[in-house]
């Protein structure tokens, strides 16, 4: 469970990024994350696995008390538990497939073995698993950088399985994906959220992907949570109030019904 | 006559001239008018200064280091005379040249290793997107430059007389010089890398150093090895002078020979020399572009 409590954020340079958010999300939900950019989306994300602290209120991770005191090999651990998709994949480019979602594997290894890339059958066997799961597995031995954009976001994805994480944070994890292959990607997404139990919470621009995949939306503006509720009672009226405006193509991924899958 | 002097009396009258053609040349602003009235302005080229100071800094340098000319025909004939004396080498002389040579290409290897494996974990602490803290950064930094400042001939005398004369010294001074140049080239390419990949893995919960090995490593490891090769190659031709400052392989031979002008056994020496040196050069080209 991941709960916020009267959370803020002030960056370094003064942005208040965050304004006294409350939130709790259940294990196994999936949550999109829906604002402008800029709204403070990707700050909420990268709170919950403490790529960034949290300034004021307290933010609980499956009991554990995200705050300074969180740090080291603690704050290691902790982070095993949570996976992380990004929106430009963060691949090893220059290595095989399923040595970049053996790489999920590091944590647990010796510095030895990881610096001569030494993978217990264990490991791989998981690793070819988690690349079977999202539908890749063929690829297991091709170069990263080979493949397309959705593909290197299903290894992506694929990596983070291996990780046995009871939460996925994704960072826009579709949005450098044609309109087709952002759809298959999250329904890569909704298989793993209800197969696994996996918590998701997955930032999105585009408005009609959050609201075809997630079960519950967040919609933020300006740092602060302006709505938080399942995704069938968002109305145009709410996203004209997320947005401050309203809704363009821009923020729409398929711009006509014909492309829906 | 000094320096000062001359320079009024030979350099001064065209010196002026100079500036008055540079001076003249640029007075008018060179405009462009379009045809539809919009006037462009060429900026100042700054090249015909540049050049202009780069002549007077090759004329003081040419009187400080009192280069003559004339001397340099005139003595020429020596070298002809040296070369000659090259031209009938004694080649029973290669017998003597194996064990040096053998000493020679052992240190260049096993420095060139040994710098380059101790490069790595350095280049890791010296790139600045990698190492945040400010003080880490700065000490090693600096401590590269210190190893950089002094050349491998230098640290081949100091170590000869610290470790003994021999092949030792010379090893561990071409690993310190392949360390400081090394390093210095591997965290500039880490700075240039994507990161992406190690925020990623960073992110499931590895120490920053296994980080490294697992997402940086595959990214600069091609040109890793490129580096390394290359300056076994470089090494090689270091290695082969060490011997003067008494580091042990050939470069004893050159300076024995040398001095008792036995100019046939030198020519033996630099035939071999070039043979290997050429050997190894072609066998690192091919091995570095095989790399890439």
């Amino acid at each position: 469970m991941i709960k916020f409590e009267k959370v803020g954020k002030i960056y370094p340079n003064g942005v208040e990024a965050l304004k006294n958010v409350s939130l709790e999300v259940k294990q196994g939900e999936f949550v999109a994350i829906i604002g402008l950019s800029g709204a403070g989306k990707s700050t909420l994300i990268k709170l919950i696995n403490k790529m960034h602290g949290v300034t004021s209120g307290t933010l609980t991770v499956n009991d554990i008390k995200v705050d300074k005191e969180l740090k080291g090999k603690r704050l290691r651990s902790f982070r095993r538990q949570i996976g992380m998709v990004f929106q430009s994949f963060n691949l090893i480019g220059r290595t095989s497939v399923i040595r970049n979602v053996l790489a999920a594997r590091v944590a647990e290894m010796s510095f030895i073995q990881s610096l001569f890339g030494i993978y217990s059958k264990a490991d791989k066997i998981k690793a070819l698993e988690a690349l079977d799961k999202v539908g890749i597995l063929e690829k297991a031995y091709s170069r990263a950088e080979q493949l397309s954009g959705g593909q290197q976001q299903r290894v992506a994805l694929a990596r983070t399985i291996a990780q046995d994480p009871s939460i996925i944070l994704a960072d826009e994890p579709v949005a450098s994906l044609d309109p087709i292959t952002a759809n298959q990607v999250m329904k890569d997404f909704a298989r793993v959220n209800k197969d696994l139990n996996i918590t998701v919470i997955a930032n999105m621009h585009h408005v009609d992907m959050a609201l075809k995949y997630a079960k519950r939306v967040v919609g933020i503006r300006d740092g602060e949570v302006i709505y938080d509720g399942p995704a069938k009672n968002v109305n145009e009226n709410l996203l004209k109030e997320i947005y401050g405006r309203d809704i363009t193509d821009e923020d729409i991924m398929f711009k006509d019904d014909e492309h829906q899958i | 006559m000094n320096i000062k002097s001359k320079f009024k009396e030979h350099y001064w009258p065209s010196f002026k001239k100079l500036v008055n053609k540079l001076t003249v040349q640029t007075k008018p602003v060179r405009t462009h008018t379009l045809s539809n009235g919009i006037v462009v302005i060429e900026p100042f080229s700054k090249t015909p200064l540049i050049l202009f100071i780069l002549l007077i800094l090759s004329v003081i340098a040419w009187e400080a280091t009192n280069v003559n000319l004339t001397y340099l025909f005139t003595r020429f004939g020596n070298f002809f005379d040296i070369l000659r004396r090259m031209t009938s080498p004694r080649w029973a002389y290669w017998r003597n040249v194996i064990q040096p040579m053998l000493d020679t290409i052992q240190m260049s290897f096993l420095g060139s290793l040994i710098g380059a494996l101790l490069a790595l974990p350095v280049a890791f602490l010296s790139a600045n997107n990698i190492t945040k803290n400010r003080v880490v950064l700065g000490t090693t930094r600096f401590i590269l430059s210190l190893v950089r400042t002094l050349p491998v001939l230098v640290y081949a005398a100091i170590l000869a007389l610290a470790f003994g004369f021999g092949v030792f010294a010379g090893t561990v001074a071409i690993a310190f010089f392949t360390f400081g140049i090394l390093s210095k080239m591997m965290y500039e390419n880490i700075e240039t890398i994507d990161l992406g990949a190690y925020t990623a893995i960073e992110a499931t919960g590895s120490n920053k150093p296994k980080a490294f090995v697992t997402a940086v490593f595959p990214q600069i490891m091609p040109s890793y090895l490129s580096y390394s090769l290359y300056s076994f190659e470089i090494n090689i031709r270091y290695a082969a002078i060490l011997g003067y400052v008494g580091a042990g392989g050939i470069g004893l031979l050159f300076d024995d020979r040398m001095a008792w002008r036995r100019y046939e056994d030198v020519a033996v020496l630099i035939v071999m020399l070039f043979i290997v040196v050429f050997t190894i050069e072609n066998l690192s080209r091919y091995l570095r572009k095989r790399l890439s």
